[in-house]
């Protein structure tokens, strides 16, 4: 049997046992480790098994990961997403939908904080969706705002989803932070710009909050300033150059555990219960990661990536044709796949077609990245749907995600936009970085 | 019997994660220190070496209790579908799987240590022996494999899912 059969059966034996519910690292160690096996031998197997383990279970650039979570998972407990929301309840409430607009850039500020969708989803969930239903925000646009607030928290920078494509694909992760920058604040601004249009089409989605004085105002300023720094800390300190990631990740971890112990909002207890959750959820991650190392060989191996490439060139789609082809494959898969998952088993089959094409890998790794974010609200397995879901367990499934259809459509045009002008993405890694 | 074991494996479980827990914690430790210490013109030397060897306790140290809280990524799209007995099939199969991989892992690691003992491999500025960071993660890999063949045998005698029992 040829190299090309045997990773076609692999592939078709993958996609089986993930849709029967095997967790997606174990599925990709399984195959990988008999797909090497069977190519190469049991010996080249065994070994690779062992390198990749250790070595990425010791990766200077991965400890970014369980870092930038522990970051979140503090910062949700110490209350610094209930003074972000405060104080973007304060400056815009009182418009009509401002609450959803507050909501919107709450969690884009907490997307400062967390690299995770799911913590923003969930952290901002649980402290906006009570205004919002005190003041009688239609339950649609309240839970879809939510959920797709909480994608931000994988665009805006530190973002695990750009960790993750920078140990995939080999690129710096400074200018995949930097490139979502951006493209973070222009999906941002499409959110807040389409529930603006939704209030005003239907008024009675969003009223008017309660008016806020000067003085309220700059006190919930005020009380969100600590937040601001650290963020102003650890992101302008890669780019200042005065951290790595790694260390920002450290720094910025270390200062909300220092803010939480002096203002009296972090317990040892609490503290203790983030750092056990963070390490749980690096374990998943990591465990995908090396699973996705175990698979790239085999795939390398069995020529799959050059059949793809191939088959793609053979379209003569040429580069946007191509792109176009990659990112409607990724919002199809990413209405059944979990969107990391999906990142791991499919870069190794289309990162190297596009670098054939010329694409710009660190354009290309945003592009990616936002598709995945589309997939988090995407039916059926939409996580950050569910996610609301859970805290707001009294709107319908179905509710949350017609919800989340216009800001699903916002995402599309952000999507249609980036590809139209890449500069938008690496302006800024262009510049800070040559 | 299985009872038994489970006690045994929860407060192993907890262990295993107390030990990724404060690994966690103090690699915050090390490089606040090393960040403040070089802004003082003194880094801490081999804060490299800590930093990464650490991280291998912090990664399979959350290994046993994210299987405890089944927190594995699958697709479930198609479990309300199936019926409860093939549910409960996959499941098993499952932990068996992942039990088999935990092994494979400290079987292979335990031989790439040996190596690591033979050339005398260690970090580079504090020289840590690898060995030692090889051998925790075996050990870390076999307890996170027992707890899973552990839930495979309490989903096959006593139709026991632990990873649905709440918090450990």
């Amino acid at each position: 049997m040829d190299g090309g059969t045997i990773g076609l059966i692999g592939i078709a034996v993958l996609l089986f046992l993930l849709l029967v519910r095997v967790p997606v690292a174990f599925a990709m160690f399984l195959i990988g480790f008999l797909g090497i096996w069977q190519l190469n031998g049991f010996d080249a197997a065994k070994s690779l098994l062992a390198s990749e383990t250790f070595t990425l279970a010791s990766s200077p650039e991965l400890i970014v990961v369980p870092l930038f979570i522990l970051m979140g998972n503090v910062a949700s407990v110490t209350g610094m997403s209930r003074k972000l929301y405060d104080a973007a309840y304060a400056m815009i409430g009182q418009i009509r939908g401002g609450l959803a607009s507050a909501t919107v850039l709450a969690c884009g500020g907490f997307a400062a904080l967390s690299g995770s969708s799911v913590a923003s989803a969930l952290t901002m969930g649980k402290v906006s969706l009570v205004q919002m239903d005190r003041f009688n925000y239609d339950p649609r646009l309240a839970t879809g705002v939510v959920a797709a607030g909480g994608t931000l928290g994988i665009l805006i920078p530190p973002s695990t989803g750009f960790v993750i494509y920078a140990i995939l694909t080999e690129q710096s992760i400074g200018r995949l932070f930097l490139a979502g920058v951006l493209p973070g604040f222009l999906l941002l601004t499409m959110f807040v710009l389409t529930i603006t249009i939704l209030c005003w089409l239907k008024p009675e989605y969003g009223p008017p909050g309660p008016k806020t004085t000067f003085l309220e105002k700059g006190r919930s300023l005020i009380g969100a300033m600590p937040i601001l720094i650290v963020i102003l800390v650890t992101i302008g300190g890669i780019y200042g150059g005065l951290f790595s990631p790694v260390e920002a990740a450290g720094v910025g971890a270390g200062l909300v555990i220092v803010y939480g112990a002096l203002t009296r909002t972090l317990s040892f207890k609490d503290l203790w219960f983030s750092a056990r959750d963070s390490v749980v959820t690096t374990a998943t991650v990591m465990l995908i990661l090396i699973g996705a190392h175990m698979i790239n060989p085999f795939l390398a191996l069995s020529h799959i990536p050059d059949v793809v490439g191939n088959a793609l060139t053979s379209l003569e789609l040429g580069v946007f044709g191509t792109l176009f082809v990659i990112l409607g494959i990724y919002m199809v898969l990413g209405c059944f796949l979990e969107g990391f998952a999906m990142l791991v088993l499919t870069l190794p089959i289309f990162f190297p077609v596009t670098q054939q094409l010329g694409i710009d890998p660190i354009w290309f790794g945003v592009l990616v990245v936002l598709t995945l974010e589309m997939g988090l609200i995407s039916p059926p397995v939409g996580i950050n749907v569910f996610i609301v879901k859970s805290v707001a367990p009294n709107v319908e499934l179905g509710q949350i995600f017609r919800g989340v259809v216009p800001f699903w459509l916002a995402m599309l045009v952000t999507l249609g936009i980036l590809i139209a002008f890449p500069q938008l993405s690496l302006l800024l890694p262009d510049t800070m970085f040559n | 019997m299985i009872l038994k074991l489970r006690n045994s494996a929860d407060r192993l479980i907890s262990l295993s994660a107390t030990i990724g827990s404060i690994g966690l914690i103090v690699e915050v430790g090390i490089i606040l220190v090393d960040v403040i210490g070089r802004a003082f013109g003194s880094p801490l030397y081999g804060s490299q070496d800590l930093v990464t060897m650490t991280m291998v306790l912090l990664v399979f140290g959350g290994m046993a209790l994210c299987d405890r809280r089944g927190g594995h990524i699958a697709v479930d799209i198609f479990e309300r579908k199936f019926p409860d007995w093939l549910n409960k099939m996959i499941d098993i199969f499952s932990a068996l799987l992942g039990a088999f991989i935990f092994i494979m892992i400290a079987w292979t690691v335990y031989e790439s240590s040996q190596l690591s003992v033979m050339l005398n491999l260690s970090t580079n500025l504090l020289r840590l022996p690898k060995s030692i960071f090889q051998w925790a993660l075996c050990g870390l890999a076999l307890l996170t494999a027992f707890a899973m063949l552990l839930r495979a045998a309490e989903l096959t005698f006593s139709n026991r899912d632990i990873r649905q029992e709440g918090e450990l």
